[in-house]
């Protein structure tokens, strides 16, 4: 996060300046959303762009702020129609659902990073220990061939493990839902037996370009029984 | 602040309602101030609470009579395009935070294939236990890998000029000691495009020449001039095997559940 301290005046770049309102303008408007779910106020929020475009906040919706305002009526219409209780109500317990449910949505984010970050430190530890697990880009053409190698006899064997499981399974999709591995489980918008990545091939990122160092010299203190470094 | 995390929803207690409501208008409003200066631009908020008959204004009744009327004026469209309430907002929030979830579940589950499949590569015994949609994943990865080592192979070949033969030549007739190995990195990097092929005898020195050219390739000029690896490297050889550097044999692929470590050797 920036956290810099900035002097309350106009900024001077122009793209910095997009940027901040672009960003404050959708701070802003949360802490307007938050106020009203909290403390169960009515508020109308107007926001001129410095492209001159207008963006709008209101609760229960703009409009009716403004007219309440421009009219000088502060008390709000008399509740006469039911029709109209009958659409607040109703208003109401969207605007709880949907809190409800970004929450839930916003817990599960803050979950994943954790775990994300764990990960990433289980990686960073583990390649400190094997030099194997280090960033392709960092390991020598010998290393490397090597690695090849180790890799795709893994290939065949997850390939031998698979059609064992399939010639087992038979037909049935049933078998083909198997947890998936360390917990990770619910993907509802994976099929099972596509796989995870198969499916989203694009999202990936690309984790291989680390900071690690390895030291090029320790390839040459391979095996032989001489142990790793 | 208290940085608690908030319940997003109404909250019951009338008194903290109330206190709430107190810090949290007076942050808004200094919000809009601070995003009115910063950026230069007009705006305005109007405030209807059940703790006042009168609605609460920013900047001040005439500000706000000037930013509604420049509203106004605008065509309708223009108006309410960018016009959200708390139902279109929360759930803009909701889309947005739920892609946010997808990219970082997808990131995860890569970064634990990806532990998986080293851990398998040393002989854990975690394939035997996995699902058809793991294996389908750690499939899908582990050809990524292969993939991406192939065009990095591809890539040093290319920056490495034609075999230094002179080295595997130069070796072949000297004693290995250290100082050699010292003197021998140096000249290899001053000699490198020359070749001297005629020089070159296969065979009792093929072996030796076959692991220095192994060296060789390696893309890190410093390894060159470091007489300890070469020692190290043609010492080992001398008390193993004679014979080659077999590339199966450095990494014993430990697939039959008796090796679990990498670096086993009989």
């Amino acid at each position: 996060m920036g956290r810099q301290k900035i002097p309350i005046a106009k900024i001077p770049k122009k793209n910095h300046l997009q940027v901040t309102f672009s960003k404050r303008r959708s701070g802003l408007f949360k802490k307007a959303s938050e106020l009203c779910t909290l403390c169960g106020v009515e508020i109308a929020i107007l926001v001129f762009s410095p492209a001159e475009k207008v963006f709008s906040f209101g609760h229960p919706d703009v409009e009716s702020i403004l007219d309440r305002y421009l009219t000088r009526n502060h008390l709000p219409a008399p509740d006469q129609s039911g029709a109209q209780q009958l659409v607040d109500a109703h208003r109401n317990a969207n605007v709880r659902d949907l809190n409800a449910r970004l929450t839930q949505v916003l817990n599960q984010l803050e979950a994943e990073k954790k775990l994300g970050e764990s990960l990433h430190q289980m990686r960073k530890a583990s390649q400190k220990q094997f030099w194997w697990e280090a960033p392709i880009n960092e390991l020598g053409l010998h290393e490397l061939e090597q690695l090849k190698v180790s890799m795709e006899e893994l290939k065949k064997n997850v390939a031998k493990q698979t059609n064992k499981i399939s010639s087992i399974a038979g037909a049935s999709s049933t078998l083909y839902s198997s947890p998936a591995l360390y917990g990770v489980n619910q993907y509802d918008h994976i099929g099972g037996s596509a796989g995870f990545f198969e499916s989203k091939p694009t999202g990936f990122v690309n984790n291989i370009a680390s900071t690690s160092t390895m030291p090029n010299h320790h390839v040459y203190n391979l095996g032989y029984g001489h142990g790793l470094f | 602040m208290t940085r608690k995390k908030i319940n997003l929803a109404y909250i019951a207690n009338d008194s903290a309602r109330k206190a709430t409501f107190k810090k949290r208008k007076k942050g808004l409003l200094k919000k809009m101030s601070e995003l009115s200066t910063l950026c230069a631009v007009q705006t305005c908020a109007i405030i209807y609470s059940p703790y006042d008959p009168e609605p609460e204004v920013w900047p001040s009744p005439l500000g706000v009579q000037s930013v509604i009327a420049r509203f106004k004026s605008m065509p309708e469209a223009e108006q309410s395009r960018k016009m959200v309430n708390q139902e279109s907002f929360l759930g803009q929030r909701i889309i947005k935070s739920e892609e946010q979830l997808k990219k970082q579940q997808i990131e995860n589950r890569e970064r634990e294939m990806t532990q998986v499949m080293y851990r398998s590569l040393v002989g854990d015994q975690g394939v035997q236990n996995m699902g058809v949609a793991d294996l389908n994943d750690l499939e899908w990865l582990v050809d990524k890998s292969v993939e991406e080592i192939d065009e990095r192979i591809k890539s040093l070949r290319e920056q490495i000029v034609p075999p230094p033969q002179v080295m595997t030549a130069g070796m072949s007739n000297s004693h290995v000691n250290s100082t050699d190995g010292g003197k021998y990195g140096t000249e290899a990097t001053k000699n490198r495009a020359e070749t001297e092929m005629d020089a070159y005898t296969p065979n009792q020195q093929s072996s030796m020449n076959q692991k220095v050219g192994f060296g060789l390739r390696n893309e890190d000029m410093a390894v060159y001039q470091n007489p300890q690896w070469l020692e190290e490297l043609l010492r080992s050889n001398d008390q193993n095997m004679g014979g080659q550097l077999g590339k199966n044999e450095d990494i014993p692929f430990a697939f039959n559940g008796n090796n679990s470590s990498l670096w086993s050797f009989p």
